[in-house]
C-alpha cells in the first residue's frame, strides 16, 4: 500500500517532468526553431535591412537598426513560441492523444495540469530568449549588460500571451480551425502594429490604439527599454510590467477554469 | 500488487459481507436537459467484481466518470472510499486505476515511459517506480516492445498497456469502462485472462460493457442499466434464473415469415410454459427444454429454416426487461 496510503504527492512538477521527456524526442526540431528562427530574423531584417535604414542616417532612432530591431524581435518571438506552445500541444492534450483526460484520472487536479504546462511553456520561453539573446550579441545587437533583463521580460510576454491561448484551446472542441483564427489575425498583426520595426509613434492614432492593447508592445517597450540603457522613467516600466502581469494573471484564472469545465464534464 | 491483497479469500462468497467501497443512493447526472443517469442506488463491496451492463447511452460512462471523480455529481450522493468525491477528489483518484473508454496514452512515448510518467503523476518515487514499470509490462505481456513507442502499438497492445498503467498505484479499486470494446476475440481473451488474474489477486473491479459475454466472464455481481436507470441487479446466474428460462430454442425462417410463424409456434407450443420473442431475423423460444420445444414445432407441420438450441444468457434478460438488443 506504499503508493495508496501516501499523500496524493502530485505535483505540477510531474506535469513539467512529463514535457521535458517529450522534448527529448522532439530536440531536434526545438534547437532548430531556438537557433535558426533568430538568426534569419536578426541577418534578413537587422543586418540586412538595417544596411539600408543606417545608410539615411541613425538620428530618428539614436542607434543602429539592429540594435533597435533585435530586442523586439526577441520579444515577438517568445511571443509566437508561447501562442504557438499553447495552442497545438494542448489541442493534442483535450482531443487528439486526449492524454490531459489520463492525467485527470490521476490525483492531479485539472488546475495543476494547466499550471503545469504553462511552467512548461514557460520554461521554453526562458530558454528560447537566452538562446535568442546570445545569438543577437554575437552580431553585436547586445551594447549594455542590462540587456540580460530582455530574457525574463521577453517570458513574461510570451506567458502573459500563452495563458488565454491556453484557455481559449480548452474550449475547442472541434477541429481546431480557431487556432488559425488566431494567428493570422491576432499574432501576425500584433507583431507588426507593436513597434517591432519602428516606434509606434510613426503610427496614426488607431495604429497606436492598437500597439496600447497588444501585450507585445508593453513588452517590446520594456526590452528595447533594457538594450538601449533605461530611457523610460520608473513610471513608464512599471506600468509596462502591471499591464503584461495583468495579461497573465487574468489569463492563467481564464485557463485554470476552462481546463476544469473540459476535463471534469 | 500483492499489497492490494486486503483480504485473504475474496470472491463473491465472502465479498457479500466485505465493507462497501463505492456507495450511490439516487445518483443523478444531467448535462442541460438530459438526464443521463437517473437516481441510480448501487453499493460495489470490497474483493467483488461488479459490472454495468447496458447498451451504448445507458448512463454507464457517466456513472463510471463520477465513481471515478472526474465528473461532478448533479444530485444524490456517492461515496468511494468512504471518502466524498466533491471535496476529497484527488485523494479518492489516489486510490483508484482508471482504464477510461478512450484510450489516453502519450502515443509519442515508448510503453516504459507511460508507465513511469503517470506513475509520476500519482508521486510515486523513480526508485520505487523503476521495478513496478518493470513488473506491470510482464504483466501487460509487452516485455518485446518495452521501449518501442506506443503509436505503432496494435489495439489489444494498447489496451493492455492502458490496464498496466492504471495498476502503476497499486489501486484500491479498479474501474473499467468498455475495456474490451472495439478488439478482436482474440484480443478480448488475453485480456480478460489479465483481468481474471487481478481479481484473483484481489483487486475490486468496477466495469462497464456491453458485450453480455463480458459480463457473464468477469462479473460477480452486476447492474442492468437502461435509459439511466437500473432494471435489475444480481449476479449473472440469479439475473437469468429470474428473468429468463433454462433453455432458448432460435428459429429461424424464410425471409419475412419470422412474424409470421410467431402464431404457428405458440400453437405448437401450447400447454408447455414458454415466451415467443419474435426479432426479425429469427424466433426465441423461451423453455426449459429446447429440444423438446424444436421437435413439438417441427411436428406441428412447421418448417423453420434453421434451429439452435442453446443456454439462456443475459442478452436475453435484457431483451426480456426492455425488449431490445444490448448491441445495435
Amino acid at each position: 500500500m506504499s503508493a495508496a496510503s501516501a499523500p496524493t504527492g502530485a505535483s505540477i512538477w510531474t506535469v513539467v517532468e512529463y514535457q521535458v521527456r517529450l522534448a527529448r524526442s522532439f530536440w531536434r526540431s526545438i534547437l532548430i526553431v531556438g537557433v535558426a528562427t533568430p538568426l534569419l530574423y536578426v541577418l534578413a531584417l537587422g543586418v540586412g535591412l538595417g544596411t539600408v535604414v543606417n545608410r539615411n542616417g541613425t538620428g530618428e532612432l539614436g542607434v543602429p537598426y539592429l540594435v533597435f530591431v533585435a530586442p523586439a524581435f526577441l520579444t515577438a518571438a517568445a511571443l509566437q513560441i508561447g501562442a504557438a506552445d499553447a495552442s497545438f500541444p494542448l489541442m493534442g492534450g483535450f482531443k487528439w492523444a486526449r492524454t490531459f483526460h489520463g492525467m485527470a484520472a490521476t490525483p492531479l487536479s485539472p488546475a495543476q495540469i494547466c499550471d503545469g504546462q504553462l511552467t512548461w511553456i514557460a520554461i521554453r520561453l526562458f530558454a528560447n530568449s537566452a538562446v535568442y539573446l546570445a545569438i543577437m550579441a554575437m552580431f553585436g545587437a547586445a551594447r549594455s549588460p542590462w540587456i540580460l533583463l530582455a530574457v525574463p521580460i521577453a517570458t513574461l510576454t510570451g506567458i502573459a500571451f500563452a495563458a488565454p491561448v491556453a484557455a481559449f484551446v480548452a474550449t475547442i472542441e472541434r477541429e481546431g480551425n480557431g487556432l488559425n483564427v488566431i494567428f493570422r489575425f491576432v499574432v501576425t498583426p500584433m507583431f507588426l502594429f507593436s513597434g517591432t520595426f519602428y516606434p509606434i509613434s510613426q503610427l496614426p492614432q488607431w495604429g497606436q490604439w492598437l500597439a496600447w492593447v497588444s501585450p507585445l508592445w508593453h513588452g517590446t517597450e520594456l526590452a528595447r527599454d533594457s538594450a538601449l540603457g533605461g530611457g523610460l522613467s520608473l513610471l513608464a516600466v512599471l506600468g509596462h510590467l502591471l499591464y503584461l502581469v495583468l495579461w497573465f494573471v487574468v489569463g492563467l484564472q481564464l485557463a485554470r477554469w476552462r481546463f476544469r469545465v473540459r476535463l471534469t464534464k | 500488487m500483492e499489497a492490494t491483497v486486503t483480504q485473504g479469500n475474496t470472491g463473491a462468497q465472502s465479498a457479500a459481507d466485505a465493507p462497501a467501497l463505492i456507495v450511490a443512493k439516487n445518483l443523478t447526472k444531467r448535462f442541460g436537459d438530459f438526464t443521463a443517469v437517473d437516481g441510480i442506488d448501487v453499493e460495489v463491496r470490497r474483493g467483488e467484481a461488479f459490472g454495468f451492463l447496458g447498451p451504448n447511452g445507458a448512463g454507464k460512462s457517466s456513472t463510471m466518470r463520477m465513481i471515478g471523480c472526474v465528473a461532478p455529481v448533479t444530485s444524490g450522493t456517492l461515496r468511494s472510499l468512504g471518502l466524498d468525491p466533491a471535496t476529497d477528489g484527488p485523494r479518492i483518484r489516489a486510490r483508484l486505476g482508471v482504464v477510461p473508454q478512450q484510450d489516453t496514452l502519450d502515443l509519442e512515448l515508448t510503453v516504459r515511459e507511460n508507465l513511469f510518467v503517470y506513475g509520476r503523476y500519482f508521486g510515486i518515487s523513480r526508485a520505487a517506480l523503476r521495478p513496478k514499470v518493470a513488473e506491470l509490462i510482464e504483466f501487460a505481456q509487452l516485455t518485446e516492445r518495452a521501449d518501442a513507442l506506443v503509436e505503432p502499438l496494435s489495439g489489444g497492445m494498447k489496451r493492455r498497456l492502458t490496464i498496466a498503467r492504471s495498476l502503476i498505484n497499486d489501486p484500491e479499486i479498479l474501474l473499467l469502462d468498455e475495456p474490451t470494446t472495439g478488439l478482436d476475440p482474440q484480443a478480448r481473451h488475453v485480456l480478460w485472462d489479465r483481468l481474471y488474474r487481478l481479481k484473483h489477486r484481489g483487486v475490486t473491479l468496477v466495469l462497464t460493457t456491453h458485450y453480455m459475454d463480458e459480463a457473464e466472464q468477469l462479473c460477480d455481481r452486476l447492474v442492468v442499466m437502461d435509459g439511466g436507470r437500473i432494471v435489475a441487479e444480481g449476479s449473472p446466474q440469479q439475473l437469468i434464473a429470474e428473468h429468463s428460462s433454462r433453455e432458448v430454442a432460435e428459429l429461424r425462417f424464410a425471409p419475412g415469415e419470422n412474424a409470421a410463424a410467431e402464431a404457428g409456434v405458440l400453437a405448437a407450443l401450447h400447454g408447455v410454459p414458454a415466451r415467443v420473442e419474435a426479432l426479425p431475423d429469427r424466433l426465441l423460444l423461451y423453455v426449459d427444454d429446447g429440444e423438446a420445444a424444436v421437435t413439438r414445432v417441427r411436428e406441428a407441420g412447421l418448417d423453420p429454416v434453421s434451429s439452435l438450441v442453446r443456454r439462456s444468457t443475459l442478452e436475453d434478460v435484457f431483451l426480456r426487461l426492455t425488449g431490445r438488443s444490448l448491441v445495435d
